[in-house]
């Protein structure tokens, strides 16, 4: 019993490491040089001690849910300060704090000439803190606190660069965003307290209801909002507004998965409800296909890889729409590893190249930058699936099910077409930011000399490569794979991977030597974001403000309250006294002649009999 | 007739000749009216009281009322007169310019 002693006081130990540096903000630590470099310390460390409990996790299978303090009773409803420890969080955790270990290393060198250097690790810190309340909530509320503070994280640190005109837009949209999906938690928190009277897991998963369909839609408007889904999804391409540490830790491995994590959370209540999956399924689908489109023809390296980030992330949503929530949770943790790397490989090319983030001024970087081109190859591959690295072990599992299971055809067909689309696009920022001649300025600022970018990197590298073998041999098997299969659908995966690789490579030789005419509409179509943004974000606005000028301004005020009576009274009076007299103001004479009529009369008149 | 009658109908006649004949300012035709309306309150108020007519005890103040408004009226038309001019010289509104 003692070993269960140990499992919550280290990953107590764990938690309270990180609010550790935070506390520090009032102390001289926190002006000195020494404070990142003390901040990743923190983390690493509290990675080290946080595989304490999760390999006592894995040996023993045992969840552990600690509850310390009582906070409130609203009148039946107990609202305490609970950690979840169960098989999510417990693998969540330790990989989460391992990518943002290697992130606070990178960013060490990438934020160094920043003069605010302290604050921004200081603010990565407390989004680590918030994403960790998020993950080991036992109740909505604390969840809740989560998401929120997840949320102001991500505002703060994509407008960290705030005299920028467009860093501030960016962050506004991705806080407007994220709040149409609070709008959904919030329905589904008042749905469990009004039926359930609880906003503890526990309780939620216990109680038989028939038709839940009103909180899961408000889970899944939530999901949308976070993870930024099909009709939500806008703020993230332009979060990438944000320094690229930020872009690698939230909105490629941790907040983004938020979302995602929430509904598998709540996959007890999804399982039975066959409406809702399909939902699930058909956004899914839609969103990794648009996203995919988008990014086959954007120019931005960053961009890229975040429509990469939300194609994956809809992947992550069609795998839970099929049921599988498991194999949606291992696609997260895996897909933490190598997007976090693809974002620092992102980095260190755009601070070589004096911050040019544009590829089509890229290029010839294969010999100038090896090791920077050897994780990105490593990477995109491990993206795209490639067999035995680290995507492999959970995209190709996704796609097996998909394709063995009874759903929605339609949606499988996207998967698959988006799934190639992955190659094509990897295969694109391959070969117009590595390969070729170069096309970048001959000032020469490339260097990739320096061991907190090639130690974080390299750390990274060995997760693309091994943690997917690693994770996989190493958790508690939950829901069996299907095993057997015809093997042209075994080889799907494959196939339409290497498809999209050899039609991409093809297409990119082929017109490297032709004229750039007009582009046609699909081309314009990808490129413009499928003119979603364009419409929603000028055209509803501009409706609904003239909406309100010309039925309440104009309308109301002006018209029927000035102009109807008031001003066209004392209008017409005036007009028409100008038109009908004819004087010419001699009052005296006048009032003398009205006097004198008056006597006459009196005077004639009063000698009547 | 009694004394009092004559008194304040006198008082009446000669605030109108004011009325009618000044010299300049449109003012004191304006005070002039006034006092018409003073005379005209005072000789209501005697013969009312004096014969009992009760019913008819709210005219007096019906009248206070009709003069308070067309005394508004004729500030308001002195106003635009100054407003446009200076002073409230009659002399002013004389349209025919010889």
């Amino acid at each position: 019993m003692k070993v269960i002693n140990l499992f919550t006081s280290s990953i107590l130990v764990t938690l309270f490491m990180l609010t550790l540096p935070i506390m520090m903000t009032n102390t001289s630590m926190y002006i000195s040089k020494l404070y990142p470099r003390y901040v990743k310390t923190t983390i690493s460390y509290a990675f080290m001690i946080s595989l304490i409990p999760t390999m006592m996790f894995l040996h023993l299978g045992q969840d552990t849910m600690i509850s310390n303090w009582h906070w409130i009773t609203i009148q039946t409803m107990k609202l305490s300060l609970s950690f979840k420890f169960d098989y999510f969080s417990m693998i969540f955790v330790p990989v989460a704090l391992f990518v943002t270990w290697s992130i606070m290393e990178f960013s060490i060198w990438y934020m160094h000439s920043d003069p605010y250097i302290n604050r921004f690790f200081k603010y990565l810190l407390l989004f680590l803190i918030t994403m960790m309340i998020l993950v080991t909530a036992n109740n909505m509320f604390q969840l809740f606190i989560g998401w929120e503070g997840v949320g102001i994280m991500s505002f703060l640190l994509i407008g960290w660069w705030y005299g920028r005109t467009d860093a501030n837009t960016a962050a506004l949209q991705a806080i407007l965003y994220n709040r149409i999906g609070d709008v959904g938690f919030i329905m589904a928190m008042a749905w469990f307290l009004t039926n359930l009277n609880t906003w503890d897991l526990q309780q939620i998963f216990m109680t038989n209801h028939e038709n839940l369909n009103i909180p899961l839609i408000g889970l899944l408007l939530a999901a949308t909002g976070k993870s930024a889904q099909f009709g939500l999804h806008p703020w993230l391409p332009s979060a990438m507004e944000g320094p690229t540490p930020v872009s690698a830790l939230l909105h490629s491995s941790t907040m983004v998965v938020a979302g995602v994590f929430l509904l598998i959370r709540f996959h007890p209540l999804m399982e039975h409800n066959k409406t809702l999956q399909t939902i699930t399924l058909c956004l899914g689908a839609i969103t990794t296909l648009f996203t995919a489109i988008c990014a086959l023809t954007q120019n931005d390296i960053k961009k890229i890889v975040a429509f990469s980030t939300s194609s994956q992330l809809g992947l992550m949503i069609v795998t839970i729409g099929i049921n599988q929530p498991y194999l949606a949770f291992l696609h997260i943790c895996t897909h933490a590893f190598f997007k976090a790397m693809l974002f620092m490989c992102s980095g260190s090319i755009i601070h070589s190249l004096n911050d040019e983030q544009d590829i089509r001024k890229m290029g010839g970087l294969f010999k100038a930058l090896p090791f920077t081109t050897t994780s990105l190859i490593v990477g995109s591959l491990a993206l795209t699936g490639m067999p035995f690295l680290t995507g492999f072990y959970s995209k190709d599992l996704i796609i097996e099910t998909a394709n063995t299971s009874y759903t929605n055809a339609w949606a499988l067909l996207m998967t698959l077409v988006a799934t190639s689309m992955t190659a094509a696009y990897s295969t694109r920022i391959m070969f117009f930011a590595l390969l070729g001649q170069p096309r970048f300025s001959p000032i020469i600022t490339i260097n990739e000399n320096d061991p907190h970018l090639i130690n974080s990197i390299k750390r990274l590298l060995f997760g693309s490569i091994f943690a997917g073998f690693l994770i996989s041999y190493n958790i508690t098997p939950t829901t069996t794979p299907q095993m057997t299969m015809p093997h042209y659908l075994k080889m799907m995966a494959l196939i339409v991977t290497i498809l999209g690789f050899i039609l991409a490579l093809e297409l990119n030789l082929m017109m490297q030597s032709l004229k750039f005419k007009y582009p046609s509409g699909l081309f314009k179509f990808s490129n413009m974001l499928g003119y979603f943004p364009t419409i929603i974000h000028r055209l509803m606005p501009k409706t609904n403000l003239l909406m309100g000028q010309k039925s309440a301004s104009t309308l109301l005020d002006m018209t029927w309250m000035e102009k109807i009576l008031p001003k066209s009274i004392s209008h017409f009076q005036m007009k028409s006294s100008i038109a009908v007299s004819n004087q010419k103001g001699l009052i005296k004479l006048y009032f003398m002649s009205f006097m004198l009529t008056l006597t006459l009369s009196l005077l004639t008149l009063s000698f009547h009999g | 007739m009694s004394m009092v009658y004559i008194n304040i109908f006198l008082a009446f006649i000669l605030s109108f000749m004011g009325l009618l004949i000044y010299r300049s300012h449109l003012m004191s035709s304006l005070l002039c009216l006034e006092g018409m309306m003073l005379s005209l309150f005072v000789m209501m108020a005697v013969t009312i009281l004096t014969n009992h007519l009760t019913l008819a005890s709210m005219t007096p103040i019906i009248l206070l009322v009709f003069a308070a408004c067309e005394a508004a009226l004729g500030l308001s038309l002195l106003v635009m007169i100054s407003n446009t001019y200076g002073t409230d010289y009659v002399q002013n509104l004389n349209l025919l310019q010889c």
